[in-house]
């Protein structure tokens, strides 16, 4: 398990990290959020020792992070860095060395990497000839190369296009289905949500919202309910007892209501009113949760 | 993973992939080639034995003592030079011939040369040797009417010079101690200089493309310093021996150059000093690269580094004239002056052991001292881009 524990940094006036702390576990995938700035970055190197906290610790499975632990890791900067004047499948083969690996291991994992990824043809040439995508793949597979057992992804999906975000999705998924723990920072709430177990909410270098997704939206204190009736809009809804707000787009309804609201009675009501024609309860998105605690 | 796997993961990289690069496999090939050219090619075009196209009017007895005088002036390996003899019935047939370029030069009456006056060099050798063949005529008419024979004034001419000594032991007409320490003095500069930059390039590329952050996550900073000055020392001292091995041994073998046998001592001490100057600047160099993020501006960084590279460089020539001087003994100690100061000390054979080991001493401990700052400099220096850093705010940095 990685956790971060109290994490703080300052660069002279500005205070990139306030306190930051949260767990990663093994086997599931931990969507790192915040807005720009907040401290994502600043707290992924720290990982890797790149940047010195001014207080606070990192550990994985309890045990103070140094350079044996950080050969298990595999780490994706922001700020792509590769050789643009190696070849591919020597470029990971080195990374897979520096990582520990026997020079016969490194070049078979990079072999099966650049097969996975798509790029076994031409996995002899310069990374520097490749295109911005295929260097992406040859980045993610710097990561992936030694096996790693806590992968550290900072913005892994920013540039992808969609068949690329499926591929990424795949293998960050059979990673942590391997046992990896997996966390990477990403914007894209939406597919944050579809695929990870846990998030991270950074502000302002301290973590205001962390936990396993199902039960940060189970525990919010709202619900959302969208309405719409065969006869007429549904103004019923307004007179509800705990209802906070209410929205119309045509005949729909779109209501933020309490989360000890009676579902069952509210749709009742509805089947009082007219014949229903859409009914959507749901929990709050990972975005509306995002809003809320960096608000 | 230990240090020293972690070094040579480095080391090699650096040398695998610098000679697989087209770019060193080119510039190592076209340097090669320029000094075979600069070496060969005057003895190429020399084409063997010269002749001399010379014009006669009226009397040549000086023309067969000159080839007499050629022939003893010429090595026993070689030809002597032939002289072609165009004769003239008056002085301006052989004019015009000399114009039209027929020949190139004319001796009349055995008395008066005439040049065609176009060439810059127009006392010519053939010139010279009608002139000390005209001088042994002379001598040998004195030698006639005078009561030496003919014999005496070969004796005369042969007698040995004067023989010269010096207070110092050192034979002065040796002149391979000064070539030595002149050319070790260039080669050194040129070699400290080139794979200190290629040190300070490398280190800066390493940031401008970024690839730093993720090596940083599994190596050392020192790790990657280190390995790349020595990856970078080892490819330089095998480039630079092999260039220098073959052009010496072009220049042996066509006697282009007439170059002194190198003694085992001279070339020993030039790569002991060569990896002493190296490894202080471009640990150095390394160190300053690590302060820039582009590679523009990277020479700005190092500027003061080859400032002090200059300074030694200068220093040294003065160190040639008075290689026991208080300047020769106080660069010595210098680190960054003593790689060009003492290489040229030990080759004039000017400068006490305990000087070199007291030297050597103080070198090797500010290359321990240096790569611990540096070291640090370049930590603090490394994962900030943009605008160059300043020393003091890396050296904070990476604390």
């Amino acid at each position: 398990m990685l956790r971060l524990d109290g994490l703080a940094k300052r660069y002279g006036e500005v205070t990139a990290l306030d306190g930051c702390s949260f767990t990663a576990e093994r086997g599931s995938m931990l969507g790192f959020l915040g807005p720009n700035g907040a401290g994502k970055t600043t707290s992924m190197r720290a990982v890797f020792g790149l940047t010195v906290p001014d207080a606070g610790t990192v550990t994985w499975d309890d045990r103070q992070i140094g350079l044996p632990e950080r050969l298990r890791f595999g780490y994706m900067p922001e700020s792509r860095g590769l050789y643009p004047k190696m070849k591919a499948d020597e470029q990971l083969a080195y990374f897979g060395t520096l990582h520990g690996m026997t020079e016969a291991a490194a070049r078979a994992s990079a072999d099966h990497w650049l097969e996975v990824l798509g790029r076994a043809g031409r996995s002899g040439d310069p990374v520097e000839k490749l295109s911005h995508g295929n260097q992406q793949r040859v980045q993610l597979a710097v990561a992936l190369v030694h096996d790693p057992e806590l992968l550290i992804l900072d913005e892994p999906f920013s540039g992808l296009d969609p068949l690329g975000v499926e591929t990424m999705t795949a293998i960050l998924r059979s990673r942590a289905a391997g046992g990896a723990a997996v966390v990477f920072s990403s914007h894209q709430l939406d597919l944050v949500e579809d695929i990870c177990e846990d998030v991270a909410i950074i502000n302002r270098g301290r973590v205001v919202l962390a936990g396993n997704v199902r039960k940060l939206k189970d525990a919010a204190p709202v619900r959302r309910l969208e309405i719409e009736l065969a006869n007429g809009a549904p103004d019923f809804v307004a007179s509800l007892a705990g209802v906070h707000s209410v929205k119309a787009a045509g005949n729909r309804r779109l209501v933020t209501l309490d989360a000890a609201t009676d579902i069952g009675r509210v749709m009742a009501e509805a089947q009082r009113a007219g014949s229903i024609r859409h009914f959507i309860y749901t929990s709050p998105s990972l975005s509306e949760l995002f809003m809320q605690a960096v608000a | 993973m230990t240090n020293r796997r972690a070094l040579w993961l480095v080391t090699r990289r650096e040398i695998l992939n610098r000679v697989r690069s087209r770019a060193f496999l080119v510039s190592g090939l076209v340097t090669l080639l320029l000094l075979m050219a600069i070496i060969v090619l005057p003895q190429l075009l020399d084409g063997g034995p010269r002749t001399y196209k010379l014009g006669v009017v009226g009397d040549e007895a000086i023309v067969e003592v000159a080839r007499t005088l050629a022939a003893a002036e010429t090595n026993a390996d070689e030809e002597p030079p032939t002289i072609e003899v165009s004769r003239f019935p008056d002085v301006a047939a052989a004019e015009t011939a000399l114009a039209d370029n027929d020949v190139e030069l004319l001796m009349v009456d055995g008395a008066t040369l005439v040049d065609d006056g176009t060439s810059g060099f127009s006392d010519s050798d053939l010139a010279g040797l009608l002139q000390r063949a005209a001088g042994s005529i002379r001598l040998a008419e004195l030698a006639e009417t005078s009561e030496e024979t003919a014999a005496n004034v070969i004796e005369i001419l042969t007698t040995d010079p004067l023989s010269v000594r010096s207070l110092s032991g050192v034979d002065p007409s040796d002149t391979t101690r000064p070539f030595i320490a002149y050319v070790g003095l260039v080669l050194m500069y040129i070699a400290i200089l080139t794979y200190g930059s290629w040190c300070l390039m490398g280190v800066t590329e390493e940031k401008t493309n970024r690839v730093v952050e993720v090596l940083l996550a599994t190596l050392k900073p020192w790790h990657l310093l280190s390995g790349k000055v020595i990856g970078l020392g080892l490819l330089g001292l095998a480039q630079f021996g092999i260039t220098i091995g073959l052009g010496y041994a072009a220049a042996r073998l066509t006697n282009a150059i007439d170059l002194p046998a190198l003694p085992v001592d001279s070339l020993v001490w030039l790569t002991v000093w060569f990896v002493f100057g190296y490894a202080i600047y471009a640990v150095a160099f390394g160190a300053a690269g690590a302060l820039v993020s582009r590679s523009e501006d990277a020479q700005n960084a190092a500027a003061p580094l080859t400032i002090l590279a200059v300074a030694g460089f200068f220093i040294s020539f003065r160190v040639l004239d008075a290689p026991e001087g208080m300047l020769a003994v106080i660069a010595a100690m210098i680190p960054f002056t003593a790689p060009f100061v003492v290489p040229v000390r030990l080759a004039l054979d000017a400068i006490p052991l305990w000087q070199v080991i007291l030297s050597m001493a103080v070198m090797a401990a500010s290359i321990v001292i240096l790569i611990r700052v540096a070291a640090r400099v370049y930590a603090g220096g490394l994962l900030r881009f943009g605008a160059r850093v300043k020393i003091r705010e890396a050296w904070r940095g990476a604390g």
